[in-house]
């Protein structure tokens, strides 16, 4: 009798939940959308809902709409819980995240432990895909790309542009020491070493450093022709303008992502100081829409749904991500975590064929490895793409 | 020899930035007792007004001084009558370090949330224009923070030394009940200290802003060090304050060019462990009780 009434109140359950579960498919949308990463958080969640968008207009995901549930990552211990809420309260099929790697690193545990699929679209550090997870994904390129394209640009056109071999170019690598600067500078030395550079220093410092003029002494006694720095704004900052004040000119200096990105950075410094300094990062929006077909229908379908300009490239990176994924998806058999992976481990998207200009194609770790970074250059107080060639709207301006 | 004077110059210099950060939070520290760990967070709210009212206003700087410190003085004032003081009452004192901390995180955030996570900049006015004396290369700025801290320091030790006001305030640091049955009143001092205290924060506020970037974290980038100048000195004097800062910042620039970036803070911080274990009450300090209850 018991038994009955439960099969009954089970039968029940389902009709009444039916409908809406073939009506349309859920994802989690996991970011820092409150806190101090807010910005940047909110900035990326816009990619992915512009893919989601883009998608559901297509006719959805195996006929289904797609939805959104959003989790809010303030903090590596929140996004536990929030993936938690995420995987067993909403039941998605899979989790979108998450921008900070800290949040990623904990949140993609969670996600493994449950065996749903988590799409990591942009946090950085190595790690997220060096743990051996069957789950975790990653479209984006990771901190050794950074190092890799930084080392490329040096010896392909740094060099020649000076007129010397990559070898006699003397290079100072200093970096902020917390996981970031620390992986990126480590890159950094191995592919210089793989190359043939010359490093004749390398120096961590804490991001809250407030006096860098010991660094730039010895940057200027150790004579070197180009410094490469990976750190945040306040020391990017810090560094451009006392290395200008103790007349320590290298012929270039290379910044990693982080503050060398930035708007503010070039307005503290000021936009003749920060003249010719190279950076690499994410593909942004000054760049060769010839090898990133799609971008200005992403700039323009942005403008559409929060009517500004995107506020830096992290959305359009998301939205890249997103998209490779969510049309795996929609060829895939069925929604479950195997017919999942089945799909995404298919992908096998061609470099120069996305908005963001790299290809998909999972490797080790489940890692995208054909994912890299674009070389920038500060040119009239603004960030243009200038390496590699096919993605450059600019020559690379070096001056002996 | 030339690369060795620069290196002690901007040690000295570093000093200099050190001493105005931290000379407030000797008063607050060494005579009020309390552990501020806000301290950092009213020089980052300082430097949001000094950049505010230079670009507002268009003026340099170095003007907003006469807005900021009168400012920063009610703030203080303000922490102390209704966050510090009620607390003195609560059965464990180091509630009030909670306190501060709480206050500490509430101002970030409220930071965050009206300025955002970027950095903004004071216009530097000229300040960033180093100056060749002989070898050496010195920022305008950097001389004007060192001359102001050492004038700041004198005139706060003539104010303890020689006013009626700064003998009481440190009666009140002596012996709180001995004072009071002197007849001083022992809340309105500490509430007097205290924004004096942050009042100093101000002046920094308006000397640091036009050469260093504001952010909501900045303070956290000072604190630390400034809570070590303060014990480095010897708690609540004035002078030790100088002297820890000058130390701390020549050490910093010295380990910093001579043994490497990376190991600087360990340097730094290794000797300052090394000095309080030979020198228990500081350089400059005399043995002066921690606590609000007088033995």
């Amino acid at each position: 009798m018991r038994i009955r009434a439960l099969a009954a109140t089970s039968v029940l359950a389902l009709t009444i939940m039916a409908p809406q579960a073939m009506a349309e498919v859920k994802f989690g949308a996991l970011y820092p959308f409150s806190g101090p990463l807010a910005l940047l958080g909110e900035e990326s969640a816009r990619g992915l809902e512009i893919a989601v968008d883009e998608i559901n207009a297509a006719g959805g995901v195996q006929g289904e709409q797609v939805v959104l549930a959003r989790g809010d990552a303030v903090d590596p211990n929140q996004a536990i819980g929030e993936a938690r809420r995420l995987i067993s309260l909403e039941n998605v099929k899979a989790v979108f995240g998450t921008y900070s790697s800290s949040r990623s690193m904990a949140a993609s545990q969670v996600a493994e432990l449950s065996g749903i699929p988590y799409f990591e679209l942009g946090a950085v550090a190595d790690d997220i895909t060096e743990r051996g997870f069957t789950y975790v994904y990653r479209t984006n390129p990771t901190a050794d790309s950074m190092a890799k394209l930084i080392v490329k640009m040096l010896v392909d056109k740094v060099a020649p542009a000076l007129g010397k071999e990559p070898g006699d170019l003397r290079i100072g690598i200093i970096h902020e020491d917390s996981n970031y600067g620390t992986s990126v500078a480590g890159h950094q030395e191995d592919y210089g070493e793989e190359a043939g550079l010359n490093i004749v220093s390398v120096q961590g410092y804490p991001a809250s450093i407030v006096d860098m003029s010991s660094i730039v002494l010895s940057l200027k006694e150790a004579n070197v022709d180009v410094v490469l720095q990976t750190s945040y704004q306040n020391d990017s900052v810090l560094f451009l303008q006392q290395a200008n004040e103790a007349g320590l000119k290298p012929a270039a200096i290379v910044g990693g992502g982080g503050g060398y990105s930035m708007m503010p950075t070039a307005e503290a410094v000021g936009t003749d100081l920060i003249e010719g300094v190279l950076d690499a990062d994410f593909t942004q929006y000054a760049v060769n829409t010839d090898f990133t077909p799609g971008l200005e229908d992403f700039v323009a379908a942005y403008r559409d749904k929060y009517g500004s300009d995107p506020r830096s490239g992290h959305s359009l990176n998301n939205y890249v991500g997103a998209m490779a994924i969510l049309q795996a998806l929609d060829e895939a058999d069925g929604l479950d975590p195997d017919a999942i992976l089945k799909a995404v481990n298919a992908i096998d998207i061609e470099n120069g064929t996305t908005a963001a200009g790299y290809g998909i194609k999972f490797g080790d770790g489940n890692q995208n490895e054909r994912a890299f970074m674009m070389g920038m250059q500060w040119q009239g107080g603004k960030l243009v793409t200038v390496y590699p060639d096919d993605a450059a709207v600019a020559e690379m301006a070096i001056t002996q | 020899m030339d690369t060795f004077l620069q290196v002690l110059v901007n040690g000295i210099m570093l000093g200099g930035l050190f001493t105005i950060v931290a000379i407030g939070l000797t008063l607050i520290f060494g005579i009020v007792k309390v552990i501020n760990f806000a301290h950092g967070e009213f020089l980052m709210v300082g430097m949001y007004l000094a950049y505010l009212l230079t670009v507002g206003l268009g003026v340099h700087p170095y003007v907003t001084v006469v807005a900021l410190a009168p400012a920063l003085f009610v703030l203080g004032a303000l922490a102390q009558r209704f966050i510090i003081q009620p607390l003195l009452a609560a059965r464990d004192e180091h509630v009030q370090i909670f306190a501060t901390v709480g206050l500490s995180t509430a101002l970030i955030n409220l930071a965050l949330m009206v300025f955002g996570a970027d950095i903004v900049n004071t216009p530097s006015s000229g300040l960033r224009t180093p100056l060749e004396i002989g070898p050496v290369r010195v920022l305008i700025g950097q001389i004007c923070i060192l001359v102001t801290a050492v004038v700041a320091v004198i005139g706060l030790q003539l104010f303890l030394g020689r006013t009626n006001t700064g003998r009481a305030i440190r009666a009140v640091a002596q012996n709180r009940t001995a004072a009071q049955l002197m007849g001083i009143n022992a809340n309105r001092m500490h509430i007097l200290t205290f924004g004096i205290g942050t009042a100093c924060v101000g002046v920094a506020a308006a000397l640091v802003a036009p050469l260093y970037p504001t952010s909501p974290n900045i303070g956290t980038y000072f604190v630390l060090t400034a809570f070590v100048v303060v014990v480095l000195g010897g708690l609540g004097s004035i002078p030790g304050a100088l002297l820890g800062a000058m130390v701390i910042g020549v050490v910093d620039a010295m380990s910093g060019f001579y043994i490497g970036s990376d190991l600087r803070e360990a340097v730094v911080f290794g000797m300052f462990l090394v000095i309080l274990i030979l020198r228990p009450s500081g350089l400059l300090g005399s043995r002066s009780t921690l606590s609000h209850v007088s033995p």
